[in-house]
């Protein structure tokens, strides 16, 4: 992703006007894009890819991915959202990712971060250690 | 001579004898006349002269003699000079012989102590390096039979492990991540 100062400085300012209460606005997303559109500014493909990349980064930040082996209710997945909820100040929503290659447990994915507790994960450990 | 002469002509006059043998005094006395001037002139220009040449002779062999005599003397000088000077010509070969030897020695000892530190330095290189590639060969065995044990566990699991297990796992889980 290419772009020069002014286009990432333009990005940053768009990026800022699509949040409200210091969450991504879907209306302001719309605005900001219907804004893009109209004006049609210089670099304006490499504006929207940076545009793009910082509000994806900031939906993973408010969204957290569970993968999973064997049955996951949704109780749970309610429990991971306010946990993380309230370990990040800020609202985060869960949702379930099957993936048989844990064997079993759980592993959590929101923006860069990672948790995981799974079979897979521990046996993996193992090895390293040895 | 002459008192020989006069005695024999003393004799033959008393016994006659000159008669005898026709003997005549004047002929004897010219003969003897001869006889004395041919020998003057002989041993004036014959045996004086060879005389004096032989005395001459002598002492050119006397001088002969010394000077080699001399010559000796200085030949003898001479060798047992040239003795000296090739005995101390060998005494110093020799040092220079012996110093040449022990240089050698100290020089072959340097290269002996030089070849046995390169060789204990290699040898100490092949230890560490046959410990090295001893440790590899424990780690890469060891990474692999863990590797083949996980494996081996997660096919395992994959089979064994019933949903009941998974979910009770799951539930652990969620309480550890919870947690955090």
């Amino acid at each position: 992703m290419r772009g020069d100062k002014k286009t990432k400085q333009l990005a940053k300012q768009l990026f800022r006007l699509s949040l409200a209460n210091g969450q991504v606005s879907p209306e302001q997303v719309a605005g900001v894009l219907g804004y893009i559109e109209k004006t049609a500014p210089r670099h304006a493909l490499p504006l929207l890819k940076l545009y793009q990349h910082a509000i994806v980064t900031e939906l993973a930040k408010s969204h957290a991915r569970v993968e999973h082996a064997g049955p996951l209710a949704a109780t749970t997945l309610a429990q991971i959202a306010a946990a993380l909820t309230k370990k990040y100040s800020r609202p985060v929503t869960a949702s379930a990712q099957p993936n048989a290659h844990l064997l079993a447990g759980l592993r959590v994915r929101i923006g860069s971060d990672v948790y995981e507790s799974t079979v897979a994960g521990q046996l993996t450990q193992l090895a390293s250690a040895v | 001579m002459l008192p020989l002469l006069f005695a024999v002509t003393e004799a033959a006059h008393e016994a006659g004898v000159i008669e005898k043998f026709g003997l005549d005094w004047k002929y004897v006395v010219i003969q003897t006349i001869s006889f004395l001037i041919l020998f003057g002139v002989l041993y004036k220009f014959g045996i004086k002269p060879t005389i004096a040449t032989m005395e001459e002779r002598n002492q050119k062999i006397e001088a002969g003699l010394r000077n080699a005599e001399e010559t000796q003397v200085r030949l003898t000088a001479a060798a047992q000079e040239s003795a000296q000077l090739i005995k101390t010509a060998q005494l110093e070969a020799q040092k220079v012989v012996d110093e040449a030897r022990k240089t050698a020695k100290e020089f072959a000892d340097r290269q002996n102590a030089e070849a046995t530190t390169r060789a204990a330095d290699t040898l100490a290189k092949a230890q560490q390096a046959i410990e090295l590639e001893h440790k590899k060969m424990l780690n890469e065995t060891r990474s692999e039979i863990a590797r083949l044990v996980v494996k081996t566990t997660e096919q395992v699991l994959a089979k064994k492990l019933s949903e009941s297990d998974r979910a009770a796992y799951n539930e652990a889980a969620t309480k550890e991540l919870t947690a955090l």
